[in-house]
């Protein structure tokens, strides 16, 4: 990556490139840093009017894929369908949670982060979002949280990644950080590789990547024994409405 | 993929289209080939294909930033086909492809093309593997359409591994020559899947920024995504 591009993410990337950063200088963050957000909201904070939530969740992708898509909504206990859709693509607005465990905007209330996930992703990827929230919005902890994922998956009843996943995350309308523009549009790809097999991160490498459930791990030593699952992050020129986006 | 949405990808792309679409796949050389009059019906001496050593192994690597780059292997023309140059330490390999494996039909013997790219090491075990053995039918001396003939024979008697999950490429390089109709390419990543419907990844879709043709005979779809960078790190855009 260029130093721009390093400016950039800090600035303007997603809560996952902010975490690379992060990951980056973690010592320095965990001894320097206070952390911003130490614990959750009043829930309130983070919900929106369910209009206001769906037109945000197409917006993470083209009309013409978000139009045919599912949306789901957050409530009060977790996630509920609001559109059902017919191309197989769900659409929905992260919030701060749907970061690394150890992420300091883990529980910040601004983050809405609209995103598009395609047919596999939405089988694959989506079931884990959906267990994480529920938890936490029962009240639970991290590390109970953690737990209930890791024993979740050990029974199989989140399921495994399917090859192919890809998320939108082009909406000119989120709030992905609180570092400078807030946001910037690019592609998600989640894969059981590591980052070095994509060249991510390196120099003028147009691929970012992390780590799904962690930045160290240290917070959380449980995470590491979690099944790999790295996101690699591709900018892109426009937002989905087809104007330009800035340059990264 | 069908011709009819190659075509309806085609209206819609701008010059990746043409860059991509009609290089590097299969169906889409084919589709494009139809009534395309072409310069060079055979192949030329074998010498217009090589390249001065040390030009072969930067430009191979130009196709991807040097941090990636730097470590991968590169292989280079020879006689009977590809030989590795330089050996890599990252699992990336990177190579300058000629005509018959990355130009439309009317260019497929023109001697003047070279493409530079990096796969990364699921992709070189899925796609250049594919490629290195046409070039050595190739140069052996084998027409096109045994070629052809020789590698979907070798994809439908599973003589080549399937794709495998995260095989992608980098084509970013600022240099090298798509064929004269479409000399260069911007800057961009491929990434290939087993055959696969090119809607799953909203491909070729009004606002999408990923393109896809499918090679239904070699079963392989590769989706095309562009970058706003060249490998040196300038704007691209």
């Amino acid at each position: 990556m260029t130093r721009n591009q390093i400016d950039r993410m800090f600035l303007s990337a997603f809560v996952l490139v902010a975490a690379l950063i992060a990951a980056a200088s973690m010592p320095a963050v965990a001894q320097d840093v206070k952390e911003p957000y130490p614990t959750m909201a009043p829930v309130e904070q983070y919900l929106m009017d369910r209009d206001a939530e769906i037109a945000l969740a197409r917006s993470a992708a083209p009309d013409a894929i978000s139009h045919d898509a599912s949306v789901i909504v957050l409530t009060r206990h977790g996630y509920e369908t609001a559109v059902q859709g017919k191309n197989g693509w769900v659409c929905w607005v992260g919030r701060g949670w749907m970061a690394m465990f150890d992420h300091p905007e883990f529980w910040n209330p601004k983050v809405r982060a609209a995103d598009c996930l395609n047919p596999p992703a939405a089988r694959t990827v989506l079931p884990y979002a959906y267990r994480r929230t529920e938890q936490l919005l029962a009240g639970h902890s991290k590390q109970e949280v953690i737990a209930a994922i890791k024993s979740a998956i050990d029974k199989k009843e989140l399921p495994a990644l399917e090859h192919g996943t890809v998320s939108y995350m082009m909406s000119k309308f989120s709030y992905l950080t609180d570092s400078g523009g807030h946001n910037m549009p690019h592609l998600m790809f989640f894969q059981a590789d590591k980052n070095d097999a994509w060249g991510a991160n390196l120099e003028n490498s147009p691929v970012m990547g992390v780590n799904y459930w962690y930045i160290a791990a240290d917070a959380y030593p449980q995470l590491k024994s979690f099944p790999p699952l790295s996101v690699f992050l591709v900018g892109v020129n426009k937002w989905s409405d087809g104007t330009p986006a800035p340059s990264m | 993929m069908r011709k009819k949405k190659v075509g309806a990808i085609a209206i819609r792309s701008f010059a990746l289209l043409v860059a991509l679409g009609t290089a590097y796949l299969g169906m889409g050389k084919r589709a494009m080939a139809q009534g395309a009059k072409t310069t060079y019906p055979s192949m030329a001496p074998i010498e217009q294909y090589f390249m001065d050593r040390t030009a072969e192994i930067d430009l191979a690597r130009s196709a991807a930033p040097e941090s990636i780059s730097g470590d991968a292997e590169v292989m280079v023309l020879g006689r009977h086909g590809f030989e590795t140059a330089v050996t890599g330490k990252n699992g990336f390999v990177c190579i300058v492809e000629r005509s018959w494996t990355s130009a439309a039909d009317p260019d497929f013997w023109n001697p003047k093309v070279r493409t530079p790219i990096c796969y990364n090491a699921a992709g070189a075990r899925s796609v250049l593997v594919r490629n290195t053995k046409r070039t050595d039918l190739i140069l052996a001396g084998r027409t096109q359409a045994q070629v052809d003939e020789a590698i979907v024979a070798a994809v439908a008697n599973k003589e080549f591994p399937a794709m495998e999950p995260g095989a992608i490429c980098f084509m970013m390089s600022k240099q090298g020559y798509g064929g004269d109709s479409v000399a260069h390419w911007p800057s961009h990543l491929m990434f290939y899947v087993s055959l696969t419907d090119p809607a799953t990844w909203g491909a070729g879709l009004p606002g999408s920024p990923i393109l896809a043709m499918s090679d239904t005979q070699e079963h392989v779809t590769t989706f095309v995504i562009g970058v706003q960078r060249w490998s040196d790190g300038t704007e691209a855009r």
